[in-house]
Formats: structure tokens, C-alpha cells, sequence
């Protein structure tokens, strides 16, 4: 005879997740993003090496007719490298890796496993329609989609449908926590999913810029429902969008570090309260900085640039604080292997692990894309920088470097869960690691030194009456590291489908995710309302003068890259 | 909430830091008097003909001073050169040169070589920044914003005589 139960009948809300394997409804889910992620990283990134070449005086002259594979256009590759790597990898990576962390940390499923799978068949088809418009030649606009140019409508319902997509994510998330909170009130929520949370609320408030873009002013214009646009109202909304945009790239990237790598080097994250100050202040100070992108721009005051040079400061602490949160983690790390004096702790470290050693390379890169970019941020230096090929140099360092070579860190555990087989390699994996360390070191050099000597980003230098002789040897030092990176690429390529088709041995190596956060991190840093408030506050005073001055002129038409008329 | 001793005086470096960043900054600015393209004034893109765009060049204002008027299109700087000519005027050595400049179509950017001259330039808007040419030689305006697929050719030459 049963006994009946004294508590109420609850549904099971906590499920039991395997440490060495995925549930099946993980494997698919997580799966399906994190795959469809990396193949838009290989497909972009595939474009990058071939633009290095292009660019390169020796490489022209000795390979005149050298071409990047299936787009002759260069222009054409580059918004496929821009748009491939900065919106879809990234997108559909945080995406994968934040629904992961999300249903470990909180031991529960998703909100809405439905609701999932519509938002990721929403971001499938916008990067099916995207990859049409640019493939066909009707949508060579570049990731920044500056008007007034116009790009094909699939384009823009492209982008439309990865944004909305990304936003049902948003929601998703948010009701899994809430649902999460509803049963562990008083509880820490684990970092991961703090970041989490922040990361997806600053995603939603920032891509309103650029939604209100796309379907109030370029979407209308391609249809030929609207007549003219605005290109400096046009960039002041992107770039409200722009600068959040790499800082929901950066924030996964520091979950690994501050909540996976301390457990990956064995050892302990050395301050969680800081790292949650940090990522607040990642989230509130991302918004009121994006001037620094219009620097330049005749339609905005000089005031409000200062103002968000000041911003740009403040949202740099927040990475010093990681600096030294990290270090003094990997610190305790080395010291643990056995070093004694004030710094070989440094060279104490795990680099033979590839997915510490990726996350490690990605920090090295990440020291000079931070200085590169507080130099870029202070607005009287910026006129010597802005728009050349510095700028590209700098964020080569950031997101190809600090973000993406994390991003691949984790690919490096997360792939074998998705296939339960571990990675084929580690030897492949380590030799991918450090070329791509060296790669973007000496591509991030060459395009930095290039710009200095006056060398324009974007510009398709093969073709150009004029190239500063000063920046020869960079542009073709920067091709050497075309080379590199292109094999680097082709390991990754080969790890990933070794690991997907041809891996034997089972997985060893499980995901370091925290079930439970620190009892000792103040609860009011989870006061969500509160942080969302500020951040609407700040954007308010930092955008809307900038908003008010661009108003005004409508009364540009829409052009096509091919022709110097107007569209009629 | 807890923070070690040594991590409070890391963020006191780091504040310091970027305070003498900022002091930096506004010396720059009153102190050396460097600017930044700032609202000067619109067009209208398309009625160029009825401003003072219509004649794009060369003036001079006196003193070794010049107004230059530039009108950026796809795909060349008009620097009122005639037909066919290349964009390229000549100044003497020493000249203070202010460029009026403003697009006929889409973005464009307009950066000299070895100046502090680095304007956007969007249809629409008037881009206006001062530039003084010490040294004798030749100098490029470029085109740093893609404009279409000629964007590449979009150079101009100034040659200052000496």
C-alpha cells in the first residue's frame, strides 16, 4: 500500500542532467545553434584570407588574376565575412551556449521547448534569405548596411527575422529564470545565468536601434514604399545597436571565464561579487557609447561625443576588473603547477588543454584589442584612426580574437556533448589554437601599422590607382597572416567533421556549469527592474540629443552599389 | 560585498588611469584646439545646383587662406576639375585650407594623408574642418567609407608647391 504524500503533487521541474553526455532534447537543441554557428564562422571566416591577399601589393603582383572563392566581387566576400562572422556565428553561438548554460546551471528545462525551435527557425530562414541576397549580388551593403545604399528586401527581412528570432531567445530565457526564482526564492541565481539575463536584456534593448532601421527606413526604401532616407539618422541607429552588439559577443565569452576556465585550470574564481559588478556595468555603460562610431559624422555635436568618449572610459573599467578577477584566478592556477616567483605563474599555465589554451589566446588578444580600442575611443586621436584599417585591426583582436577563439574553446567541449564522442584531435586543436594566436597577432599588427600610414578599411586595394608605399610591408606582412589563418581555418574545419563523423572514444571531459551561486554576492544585483530602468535612463540622455539633431532631412534617395543614379 | 585589498587599489590604478586619459582628452581640445566635424549645416542632396556646392573649387579668401568646396559622388571627389582632368589643385606652401564638403549620393569619407582631416560625409549634411599644409609635396584625399563598387578609385590629389 502507498503512503500518501504530505506535499502537495508538484510538477518535477529539476531534471538530471548526465555530467559526461546531453539529454537528447539538448543534443538537437543546443546542437542545431551551435553547428549552424560554426558553419557561418567557417563560411565567413573562409573570406577573410582571401581580402588579405587581395590587399597585398606583392601578392597582386605576382598572382594578378588571383580570386576569393565563389564571390569575385570583393566587396561581395567582405559582406559575407562581416555579415556571416559578426551576426549569424555569434548569434546562433550565444544562442546554442546560452540555452546550455541556462538548463544546467538552473538543472531545468526551458520555458517553452516549442517556443525554441520557432525561434530557431525564424534565424534559419533570415540566414537563408541573407545568404540569397548577398549570394546573388543584390545585397553587397557591407555588415553596416549604411544608407543609402540598398540592398535586395530579403536582405532586411533577413536580418529582421534573426533579430526577432533573437529576441523570442530573450523572452525564453527570462521565463525559465523566472520560473526557476518563483521555486528558490532567496537563492543566488549561479553566475553563468546572471550574465546570462544581463547579456539578453542589454540584446533587447539595444537591437530596438537597429530594428526601428531596418523597418521604418530601409525595409520601406528597397520595397519602393519610401522615396528618400537619411544616412546620418540611418548610422545614429546603428551604431545605438553597434557598440552593445560586441559587448553581447564579449559577455559569453567572459561566462567561460569567469564561471568555466576557473574549474578547467583547477582552480577558483578569485572574487564572484566583482564579477558580477563587472558584468552589470558591461550591460548598464554598453548603450550611452556608440558616438564613438560617428566621430567623425558632420550631424553630431561635438558635446555629445565627449560625453560618450567619457561613457566609453567607464565601460572600459569593467574589463580592467576581469583583468584582474581572471588573472588572480589563473594566478592561484599557476601557482598550484609549481610557480614560485612574482610572475612565471603566467607561463605556469595549461596551454597543452586546447580548451583552456583557446581561451588563454583569446586573452592575450584581447590586451591589445582593448588598449587598440581605448586609444580609438578617444576622440582627438580618432581622427588620425577612424575609418582606416587600424579600426578592422583592432576588432580582429576582439572578436576574432578574445570572443571568437573562446567561442571555439567552447566548441572544443561542447561538440563532443552534441555528438557524444570526444574531439578527435587535441594535437589539431592546439596547432588551430596557435595559429590563430600568431595569425590575428601578426594580421592585427600589419592592419594597425597600415592604417596609421593612411590605409583605408574596406577598400579594395587591388584595384586602387594609389596605395601609400609606407604601408607595403604591412599589407603584404598582413597577407602572411592570410596564409596562416587559412590553415588554421581548414584545422578547425577538420577537427569539427572528425569530431561529428569520425571520433571513436567516448566523452571525458564533462561541462564545468555551477548549479548554485555564492551565498556571499549581495541580492540586490538582482534587482532586474532596477538595472533595466538605468539603462533606459542612460540611453535616453545619451541618444535622444543625438537623435534630435540627425532629425531633419529625409531627402536622400536610394542607390544601388553599381550605378551612380538614383533608384526610381 | 568583500573586495581584497590589492583588487581596490587595481581599480584605483585603473580610475587614475583613465582620468589622465580624460584630462589628456580636454587638453587636446582647449589647449591644442583640436576639433571634430561638428554641425556646420544641411542640403538638400539633390538641388546641389541651387547652393553654394554648385561651383565646386578652389577660392581664395586672402592671406594665404582658401575655401575649398568639394562635392563627393560615385565615384570621384569634384573638385571643380574640368571634364575628363584629374581631381587635383595646387596650393602654395604654408596655406590654411577650410573644405566645405558634402555628398551628392551615399556615404563617403574624406581623409588626407599625414593631416588631422577625417570627416564622414553623408548626403544631406555639410562637413567642414580646417587643414594647414606646412610641407610642400603631393597629399591624397581618400575615400574611407565603401560607396558602391567603384569606391576604390575615389582619390584625389593635392599638391602643395613649394
Amino acid at each position: 500500500m502507498q503512503v500518501a504524500s504530505p506535499l502537495p503533487q508538484r510538477q518535477p521541474s529539476s531534471l538530471a542532467f548526465p555530467k559526461l553526455a546531453m539529454l537528447m532534447e539538448e543534443r538537437t537543441l543546443v546542437g542545431a545553434h551551435v553547428l549552424t554557428g560554426m558553419l557561418a564562422l567557417l563560411l565567413g571566416s573562409l573570406m577573410g584570407p582571401f581580402q588579405t591577399f587581395r590587399r597585398s601589393p606583392f601578392v597582386k603582383e605576382a598572382f594578378p588574376d588571383l580570386q576569393i572563392p565563389f564571390f569575385s566581387f570583393y566587396y561581395q566576400a567582405l559582406t559575407i565575412h562581416g555579415v556571416m562572422n559578426a551576426l549569424f556565428f555569434t548569434t546562433f553561438f550565444i544562442v546554442g551556449f546560452t540555452y546550455f548554460i541556462t538548463q544546467r546551471s538552473l538543472e531545468r528545462p526551458l520555458w517553452n521547448r516549442t517556443l525554441a525551435w520557432v525561434s530557431y527557425a525564424m534565424m534559419f530562414v533570415g540566414l537563408a534569405l541573407v545568404l540569397f541576397a548577398i549570394g546573388s549580388g543584390q545585397a553587397s551593403v557591407l555588415y553596416t548596411f549604411y544608407p543609402s545604399l540598398v540592398a535586395h528586401p530579403t536582405f532586411y527581412i533577413g536580418l529582421v527575422l534573426l533579430v526577432v528570432g533573437s529576441w523570442l531567445v530573450g523572452a525564453n530565457v527570462f521565463m525559465t529564470y523566472a520560473a526557476w526564482r518563483k521555486e528558490h526564492p532567496g537563492e543566488r541565481v549561479p553566475l553563468a545565468v546572471f550574465a546570462a539575463i544581463a547579456n539578453f536584456i542589454m540584446w533587447i534593448v539595444a537591437t530596438f536601434g537597429v530594428a526601428v532601421e531596418v523597418l521604418f527606413m530601409l525595409l520601406p526604401l528597397s520595397l519602393g514604399w519610401l522615396k528618400t532616407t537619411d544616412p546620418q539618422m540611418g548610422r545614429v541607429l546603428f551604431w545605438f545597436f553597434g557598440h552593445p552588439l560586441v559587448y553581447f559577443w564579449l559577455i559569453p565569452a567572459y561566462i567561460s571565464w569567469y564561471t568555466m576556465l576557473p574549474k578547467q585550470v583547477g582552480s577558483k574564481l578569485f572574487s564572484d561579487g566583482l564579477a558580477r559588478v563587472a558584468f552589470l556595468m558591461l550591460v548598464i555603460f554598453s548603450v550611452p557609447v556608440g558616438v564613438h562610431h560617428l566621430f567623425s559624422d558632420p550631424g553630431v555635436s561635438s558635446v555629445m561625443k565627449g560625453i560618450h568618449t567619457v561613457f566609453t572610459f567607464v565601460v572600459a573599467v569593467p574589463s580592467f576588473l576581469t583583468a584582474f578577477n581572471i588573472g588572480a584566478t589563473l594566478e592561484r592556477a599557476g601557482r598550484q603547477r609549481g610557480a614560485r616567483r612574482a610572475l612565471d605563474w603566467l607561463w605556469h599555465q595549461d596551454f597543452g588543454n586546447p580548451v583552456v589554451a583557446a581561451q588563454l589566446a583569446g586573452m592575450i588578444l584581447f590586451i591589445a584589442g582593448g588598449f587598440s580600442g581605448i586609444i580609438q575611443a578617444s576622440l582627438t586621436l580618432n581622427i588620425a584612426l577612424h575609418n582606416t584599417s587600424w579600426v578592422p585591426g583592432h576588432f580582429h583582436m576582439t572578436l576574432a580574437g578574445a570572443v571568437t577563439l573562446t567561442y571555439i574553446g567552447i566548441a572544443y567541449w561542447i561538440v563532443p556533448l552534441i555528438r557524444n564522442r570526444a574531439l578527435w584531435s587535441k594535437k589539431v586543436a592546439l596547432a588551430q589554437i596557435y595559429t590563430w594566436l600568431v595569425g590575428m597577432l601578426i594580421f592585427g599588427h600589419g592592419m594597425g601599422a597600415a592604417g596609421i600610414a593612411g590605409v583605408p578599411r574596406r577598400t579594395d586595394l587591388s584595384n586602387a590607382p594609389y596605395v601609400n608605399p609606407d604601408a607595403a610591408f604591412f599589407l603584404n606582412t598582413s597577407a602572411i597572416s592570410g596564409v596562416i589563418l587559412l590553415i588554421s581555418l581548414v584545422l578547425l574545419l577538420v577537427n569539427l567533421v572528425g569530431t561529428l563523423f569520425f571520433s571513436k572514444e567516448p566523452v571525458t571531459e564533462g561541462a564545468p556549469v555551477d548549479t548554485v551561486g555564492p551565498a556571499g554576492s549581495p541580492l540586490w544585483l538582482e534587482r532586474w527592474g532596477l538595472w533595466v530602468g538605468i539603462i533606459l535612463v542612460l540611453a535616453a540622455v545619451a541618444w535622444l540629443p543625438v537623435v534630435a539633431d540627425a532629425l531633419g532631412t529625409f531627402a536622400s534617395p536610394g542607390y544601388t552599389p553599381f550605378v551612380p543614379n538614383p533608384l526610381k | 560585498m568583500y573586495i581584497d585589498r590589492l583588487e581596490r587599489y587595481w581599480i584605483y590604478a585603473v580610475a587614475g588611469t583613465l582620468g589622465v586619459f580624460s584630462a589628456a582628452l580636454l587638453a587636446s581640445v582647449f589647449i591644442f584646439g583640436v576639433t571634430l566635424p561638428s554641425p556646420v549645416g544641411r542640403v538638400d542632396p539633390m538641388q546641389l545646383d541651387s547652393t553654394e556646392f554648385a561651383t565646386p573649387g578652389l577660392r581664395s579668401m586672402g592671406d594665404n587662406q582658401y575655401t575649398l568646396h568639394v562635392v563627393a559622388k560615385m565615384w570621384q571627389f569634384d573638385l571643380g576639375q574640368a571634364k575628363g582632368k584629374p581631381a587635383e589643385i595646387h596650393i602654395p606652401k604654408g596655406a590654411e585650407v577650410t573644405f566645405v564638403v558634402t555628398s551628392k549620393d551615399v556615404t563617403h569619407g574624406f581623409y588626407i594623408e599625414h593631416h588631422d582631416m577625417n570627416m564622414m560625409l553623408l548626403p544631406g549634411q555639410i562637413a567642414r574642418e580646417k587643414a594647414t599644409f606646412k610641407k610642400p609635396g603631393t597629399y591624397h584625399i581618400i575615400c574611407h567609407e565603401y560607396c558602391g563598387s567603384g569606391h576604390q578609385n575615389m582619390i584625389a590629389t593635392i599638391i602643395v608647391d613649394a
